[in-house]
């Protein structure tokens, strides 16, 4: 009886520590899976941002933002800003093509700060492409033309003004 | 004898016990070292699906680039450190479709394949599928009809040598001037693959006049505006297989459309301040021919209306691209 007993007390001992080291185990490999998962994130944040740093300089001469030959010759970093309002309105089809967050165009010189619609269009200086409403990184800048066509006295003429061109990538983190 | 008996059932009891113990350590520790070695081959899959995907989005990246404003081409290289399968895919759903990269790398000499798909909405990339090596070329030319609609980019492995024979001249001239190792012009080897410009028995056949190139006994459309005369469907055929082309050709169709209505109703806003207009009918006829088109042959029907847009366009008192 007294060796029965020693021998359950071994067999308890042993699957106490067998049930410690396997916790031992499982915490040191969330530990390190936290670690990896969060590498994991940072590399994608990172490489979101790459992306949005290295789009910045191309999107205004992709064909939904060029100017083209529109205003004469053509031009680069030159945003045609009627089309932008064209693409305003349709931007519900464009939500992932671009694989950013938010995209922004913004009048600097002359300042104006208004947001613009369909209705006060085109006296208003910040127009909101796209907005995902996400957590994003910090805005990447260009400066732009930002052209349209307008009219004085019945004369159409091409009305350019510096804008700032901004893309913020999501944040995985 | 019953002493002897005693020592009989000691024994037997101690060799019990011991052989127990030893049994229950044995299970346990094969169960850990079954569960380390599990968990270890697990993480080095995972590890390496997200170096596959890590780098199939690099390359993504590296294409932003490669985005033309005036060039009428550009070419650049990318070195992978280990010998690398590019998986080009393609889905042609939804609103755009979608450009899909999957990476094999090779291992101790054996690809591993992984199932991580990184994919780009405003990428068009030809090339055959499935290209392997550890230096790739890059490079891009813009397709109009009759507007700027995207930027496509071919990928061709170094390994891979095309020789372009009888090519006329503006596309020798290009092809020289892109200074690109693996596309040559002249003194071509035995195993190059032989591109032909007026017959023969080559790899790829392109006949410019009917606006088709001939690959594996199939034939892929191409057609285009006078800025490019097409050329830029051209190398598109030349460079991939006929599922990819096909594919990617409606993706483009399909950014076409968006765009004809884009510009659609960029003329009704710049209506307002006097300018013409005369387009939109057309550029609406444009976005259902493009949302239709089925297969490359259709190009010739969209040609016309193209071109008809075209010169409305070049007539207007406000150009809309």
């Amino acid at each position: 009886m007294k060796k029965d007993k020693h021998g359950q007390l071994k067999i308890q001992q042993m699957t106490f520590m067998l049930i410690a080291v396997t916790f031992l185990f499982i915490l040191v490999g969330l530990f390190f899976l936290s670690i990896r998962l969060y590498n994991v994130k940072q590399t994608a944040t990172t490489l979101e941002q790459q992306n949005a740093m290295l789009l910045v300089s191309k999107l205004a001469n992709s064909p939904e933002f060029s100017c083209g030959n529109a205003f004469g010759t053509s031009r680069t970093n030159c945003l045609d800003f009627d089309k932008l309002m064209a693409l305003w309105n349709r931007i519900d089809n464009y939500s992932d093509f671009w694989g950013v967050a938010k995209i922004e165009v913004r009048k600097i010189y002359p300042d104006e700060s208004t947001l613009c619609d369909n209705f006060n269009y085109p006296n208003c200086g910040d127009i909101k492409i796209l907005d995902k409403n996400v957590n994003t990184q910090p805005a990447v800048s260009n400066f732009v033309s930002l052209c349209r066509k307008d009219t004085n006295r019945n004369e159409i003429y091409d009305k350019c003004e510096l804008a700032l061109l901004m893309i913020s990538s999501e944040s995985k983190k | 004898m019953c002493g002897l008996r005693d020592k009989m059932t000691k024994k037997k009891k101690g060799a019990l016990e011991m052989s127990f113990g030893w049994l229950f350590a044995l299970v346990a520790g094969a169960v850990i070292l079954f569960f380390a070695i599990y968990i270890s081959t697990r993480l080095i899959n995972t590890e390496k699906e997200t170096l596959s995907a890590q780098t199939g989005k690099e390359i993504g990246i590296l294409l932003n680039p490669l985005e033309t404003s005036f060039q009428s081409a550009q070419t650049t290289s990318i070195t992978i450190p280990v010998e690398t399968r590019i998986n080009n895919k393609c889905d042609d759903t939804g609103t755009f479709g979608k450009q899909i990269i999957q990476l094999d790398q090779k291992n101790l000499n054996k690809w591993t394949k992984t199932d991580i798909n990184v994919f780009f909405e405003n990428k068009y990339i030809f090339s055959t599928d499935g290209i392997e090596g550890k230096q790739f070329y890059i490079f891009s030319k813009p397709f109009s009809f009759p507007f700027k609609v995207a930027d496509l980019f071919y990928i061709t492995s170094a390994n891979d040598i095309y020789c372009f024979i009888n090519a006329p001249n503006e596309i020798a001239t290009e092809i020289n001037d892109l200074n690109q190792s693996n596309l040559i012009t002249k003194n071509c080897s035995s195993n190059a693959i032989k591109v032909c410009f007026s017959g023969g028995n080559c790899d790829i056949n392109v006949n410019d006049y009917a606006g088709y190139v001939e690959k594996n006994g199939k034939e892929m459309y191409f057609a285009g505006t006078e800025d490019d005369y097409g050329n830029a469907l051209m190398y598109a055929a030349i460079f991939s297989n006929y599922d990819i082309y096909e594919c990617q050709l409606k993706r483009l169709m399909l950014r076409e459309r968006e765009l004809s209505l884009l510009y659609a109703s960029n003329e009704l806003i710049t209506e307002t301040r006097g300018c013409d207009y005369n387009i939109g009918g057309n550029l609406n006829e444009l976005s259902d021919l493009a949302a239709k088109l089925n297969s490359s042959e259709e190009l010739k029907i969209m040609k016309v209306q193209v071109d008809i847009i075209n010169e409305e366009n070049s007539a207007r008192k406000c150009k809309l691209w």
